[in-house]
């Protein structure tokens, strides 16, 4: 396509511009029930599993209706979105903290229409565009990262995970029949962009080979004090090495302290390091970052690798599927998934999920590593 | 990689036009750098700022920290950014020949 200018001057870059606005206000975009009642709220209650209503001191009621997002998405479903929100609920929608889409109408009879129409729309392949669901005791959808689509440092995909566990888990966003909500998240790289380190299950891409080192390039590309300063288990020191007969700066890698976390590699693109054979997935568990009952937990290591399987990961679907039964049948009204656990005891845990538990997760990490381990007697066999 | 000509001289770039390597840094860079970030004038506080980053990256093997960089040149973030648009990772480290930013930036 031929070149469309915005009205852009190259030459004078800072000519008309305009910075520092921020975001729209919300208010803007609040239904009218909303911004009437707003502060007023009474009470609210579930019809259906992805459907509920509040009601306000006033007596006005507001009816939503969620449904699941696949967060990314293009333009083409942005619009159906809107022509959903046109159609049914004067242009108004909003979207959720887990990229959940909520539609709200402020009478009861418009409810009926509008779930039939959500759940008419299909993509070509077959599946949901708007699948109703996502509330309460259930499985609602996973927070996620960018995967093989746009980041650098992955040692998985997200989005093909992501739809992969969501049909398995299908059935469990539009029912309520849990003993509280689970929440799945997926990180591709320790960096754990997303809530991993605070979810019920957790799916994080794992390496299992240490950094290739570019000496060519390392010095020029690379500010070799970051990269030796990223490391967390100081496996990287400064070194001289020969390359095409004359000496460069560089990096040695101790390898037997290497854990391959990849942060090197985020400082310095002289030292990648994803490996097809190596690169997998490690489940955590036990996490939750609400108050109720028990304080916020971290999720814990309880797989320690699986390979990848794209396009559809059936290993790690079926773990976690596994793991979400033997909750479902086994865990107390309330109980999140971590409390199950510490309560019945993680060797227990593992028993009932038919984990096997390896020594990848013991704790070796500094000092704090010595306070999980058991320094009781306590133990069931 | 990606090459340029600017006034008699061949830089090598990546695709965010920093240079290859910061050996290969001269006053002809800081020129085309100067075109490519559409600034005006180059005046004595851009050159102080060039100075400093190079002279802080020959001794420690990284770019300063943004409140090191302000510290030393007595330049708020404020002014660095009115002396390069583009601010001082994208805009000053380029012209004065440094690696590229790395990390979640
Ligand atoms: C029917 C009779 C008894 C009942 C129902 C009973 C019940 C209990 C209970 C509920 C505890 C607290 C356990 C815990 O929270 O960990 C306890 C601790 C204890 N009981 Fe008994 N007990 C009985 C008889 C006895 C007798 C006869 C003795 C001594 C000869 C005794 C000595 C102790 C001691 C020393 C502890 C503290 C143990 C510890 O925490 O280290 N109890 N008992
Ligand atoms: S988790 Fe890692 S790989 Fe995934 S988007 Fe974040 S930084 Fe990139
Ligand atoms: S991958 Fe992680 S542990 Fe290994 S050398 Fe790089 S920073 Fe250190």
């Amino acid at each position: 396509m031929a070149f469309v200018s915005s009205g852009y001057n190259p030459d004078k870059p800072m000519e008309n511009r305009i910075s520092d606005i921020g975001p729209k206000k919300y208010d803007e975009f609040y239904p009218p029930v909303i911004a009437k009642n707003k502060g007023t709220w009474l009470y609210h209650e579930y019809i259906q599993p992805g459907v509920y209503y509040h009601v306000a001191e006033s007596g006005d009621k507001v009816f939503t209706v969620r449904v699941g997002g696949a967060r990314l998405m293009s333009t083409t479903h942005i619009r159906e979105i809107c022509e959903i929100g046109e159609k049914h609920c004067d242009g108004y929608v909003r979207f959720t903290t887990r990229n959940n889409i909520e539609f709200m109408v402020d009478s009861e009879d418009k409810i009926r229409p509008l779930i039939e129409d959500l759940e008419s729309r299909k993509f070509a392949g077959g599946s949901f565009k708007f699948p109703v669901g996502g509330t309460g005791a259930g499985i609602t959808n996973i927070v996620h990262t960018q995967g093989w689509i746009h980041c650098h440092t992955p040692a998985t995909d997200a989005s093909g995970p992501v739809k992969a566990t969501m049909d398995v888990l299908f059935d469990d966003f539009k029912d309520h029949r849990l003993p509280a909500h689970l929440r799945v998240s997926l990180a591709c790289c320790l960096n754990m962009c997303g809530a991993v380190h605070c979810s019920d299950i957790a799916i994080l891409g794992y390496h299992r080979k240490p950094p290739l080192l570019d000496h060519e390039y390392l010095d020029k590309m690379c500010e070799i004090p970051l990269a030796i300063a990223a490391c967390p288990t100081a496996a990287i020191k400064p070194s001289k090495v020969e390359f095409d007969g004359q000496k460069v700066n560089s990096v040695a890698v101790k390898e037997s302290r290497c854990m391959f976390c990849g942060n090197c590699y985020t400082m310095c693109p002289s030292m990648p390091l994803a490996d097809t054979e190596g690169d997998g997935i490690v489940i955590m568990a036990g996490g939750k970052v609400s108050n109720r009952i028990s304080a916020p937990k971290f999720s814990k290591v309880v797989v320690a690798f699986i390979p990848n399987e794209a396009p559809r990961w059936p290993k790690t679907t079926e773990t976690i599927k596994k793991m979400v039964e033997v909750y479902a049948n086994d865990a107390n009204k309330y109980e999140r998934l971590g409390e199950w656990a510490e309560r019945i005891g993680w060797e227990r845990f593992f028993e009932k999920c038919e984990l096997p538990f390896t020594h990848h997760l013991i704790d070796d990490f500094r000092d704090p590593a010595y306070f999980t381990w058991r320094q009781t007697t306590q133990f069931k066999f | 990689m990606p090459s340029v000509e600017f006034m008699g001289k061949t830089f090598n770039v990546d695709e965010d036009g920093f240079i290859d390597s910061y050996d290969n840094w001269c006053q002809e860079w800081v020129q085309w750098v100067k075109k490519e970030e559409g600034i005006d004038e180059l005046n004595d506080e851009h050159q102080k700022v060039i100075d400093v980053l190079r002279d802080y990256y020959e001794k420690n093997g990284i770019a300063p920290m943004v409140r090191v960089l302000s510290k030393v040149t007595g330049f708020k973030l404020k002014h660095i950014y009115e002396l390069f648009p583009s601010g001082p990772g994208k805009g000053a480290c380029k012209m004065a020949g440094l690696p590229k930013p790395t990390g979640c930036v």
